[in-house]
């Protein structure tokens, strides 16, 4: 599975950690940072990110 | 752009600081004194602490974990304990860390975009139907007989509540959402009860929906559930309610703000009659520049430094959105312009971990309705009469009266 997030839609809400704690993550400066190729046992939480993102800034590639 | 003398990024005392009187009545967040203190600095002192006034450390703030949701305490502020103070502490909003992240991951999914492309065409059906009871007489009183309908049958949809129960919505959400204001004490035995009439109704639709389950937002909710855990009764109920009261109460004022907006500007109001794909681009100008949430609030969990500024650990922070919205230095030309593209996005949904659960539907509904009005109400004004809310707080109009020039009625779509 292959993650792909727009950073210059990203906002930095933190909405898809909140939805995904394994696959994004805020670093030290409140900056998304993420696992572009999660465990395919991710996919759902990542669909939940994808959904909830406030700026739809979020894909999923196979 | 020359910068502002004192935004070094030196020490700041807070005796620098201009001050606003926030919680004075006759505050207005669009205030002269609000944009000299703008000019001044990025904040200014307030009775409770701080006030943000320019879009980057708003949009820095609203989002840094050193700072949590400001209104957890707004009962205790107010001297006020007891059964709405514990309830206020029970909703999400007010909720922080694992809590709030545990119940936000079960009550995303019911308010996924994926779930609205079968709400649009009703949202359609329902702006022509209340419009038609006033297109042809050139006139109406918007607030009553199109903003609280409309924003109030939207929540009924959402929760497969009967649509000719809209005024129940109406008179529970604007009895709670006084607790917002400066009478919250005194109307606290009020406040109560339209909470106890609120949730005796959340218990009906979760009851009725745990029995019978259909397929709509309702269900979803009860049903939600992930890696085996479920939200609880009081959970489930705590945040119907944060959902009618929340999703009303705001959608009302903003598209009440809405028409003060276009009234203003008639000429974008004839261009989004002519492009009624442009009610996307709408709600959020209007949501820029007379967001009804007028300040998000935050409170500093512990002591620290925010751009040489020392806040001390329980500051209130104001996070002013229409500021933030109007920066010069944020916007070039920050003139209401729905044409415009690629414009930072607003405030008025807040943001971070407590962005605006309800954003998509009320961005749908908001955007279906303003371009149905626009086309239906050419030649907008607002007529005498208009009673509007202070500007500061949540703000909106408790009466506003329109002219426009009449139009046929038309027989609703799907």
């Amino acid at each position: 599975m292959k993650v792909i997030v727009d950073l210059e839609l990203c906002q930095d809400h933190g909405q898809c950690v909140i939805a995904a704690p394994e696959v994004f993550r805020m670093d030290e400066n409140s900056k998304l940072v993420y696992d572009a190729d999660p465990d395919e046992s991710m996919r759902r939480y990542v669909e939940d990110a994808v959904d909830v993102c406030p700026l739809q800034a979020i894909t999923i590639e196979d | 752009m020359t910068e502002a003398p004192s935004s070094s990024s030196g020490p700041l005392s807070w005796d620098d600081l201009a001050y606003l009187p926030v919680s004075d009545p006759s505050f207005s967040v669009q205030s002269e004194l609000v944009r000299q203190a703008r000019d001044h600095n990025w904040c200014a002192r307030t009775p409770y602490g701080l006030a943000v006034l320019r879009y980057d450390e708003v949009n820095r703030l609203i989002k840094d974990r050193r700072l949590r949701q400001g209104s957890w305490a707004w009962p205790a502020h107010n001297g006020v304990t007891g059964r709405f103070a514990d309830w206020w502490g029970g909703w999400l909003l007010n909720m922080e860390g694992e809590d709030h992240a545990r119940l936000r991951r079960l009550l995303n999914p019911a308010f996924s975009p994926k779930m609205l492309t079968e709400l649009s065409p009703r949202f359609i059906a329902l702006a022509h139907e209340l419009i038609d009871a006033f297109s042809e007489t050139g006139q109406c009183e918007y607030v009553s007989q199109f903003a609280e309908p409309y924003a109030a049958r939207v929540v009924a949809m959402l929760l497969g509540i009967p649509q000719e129960e809209w005024p129940i919505i109406a008179e529970v959400s604007a009895t709670i959402g006084l607790s917002l204001g400066v009478t919250f004490q005194q109307e606290l035995p009020r406040i109560e009860a339209a909470l106890d009439r609120l949730f005796e109704y959340c218990d009906e639709i979760i009851a009725d929906r745990s029995a019978t389950p259909r397929d709509d937002f309702a269900t979803t909710l009860v049903q939600a559930q992930r890696d085996g855990e479920r939200l609880s009764h009081v959970e489930l109920r705590n945040s119907m309610a944060l959902l009618v009261f929340g999703g009303f109460d705001t959608t009302r004022n903003q598209l009440a703000m809405a028409m003060k907006t276009f009234a203003a500007h008639p000429q974008q109001w004839a261009l989004l009659a002519e492009r009624p794909e442009l009610g996307k681009a709408a709600v959020e100008e209007v949501m820029r520049l007379n967001p009804t949430v007028t300040w998000v609030t935050r409170e500093a969990i512990a002591d620290f430094e925010f751009q040489g500024l020392s806040i001390p650990g329980g500051t209130t922070i104001h996070l002013l959105s229409e500021s933030a919205g109007t920066d010069p230095a944020a916007f070039e030309n920050p003139a209401f312009d729905i044409t415009v593209e690629g414009r930072k996005p607003h405030f008025g949904f807040g943001g971070g971990a407590h962005h605006c659960l309800g954003h998509f539907v009320a961005r749908m509904d908001m955007s279906v309705g303003l371009a149905i009005l626009a086309e239906r109400l050419p030649g907008l004004s607002i007529g005498p009469g208009a009673e509007w809310m202070p500007l500061s707080g949540n703000t909106g109009a408790h009466r506003l009266p329109l002219r426009f020039t009449p139009t046929p009625v038309r027989s609703p779509v799907g």
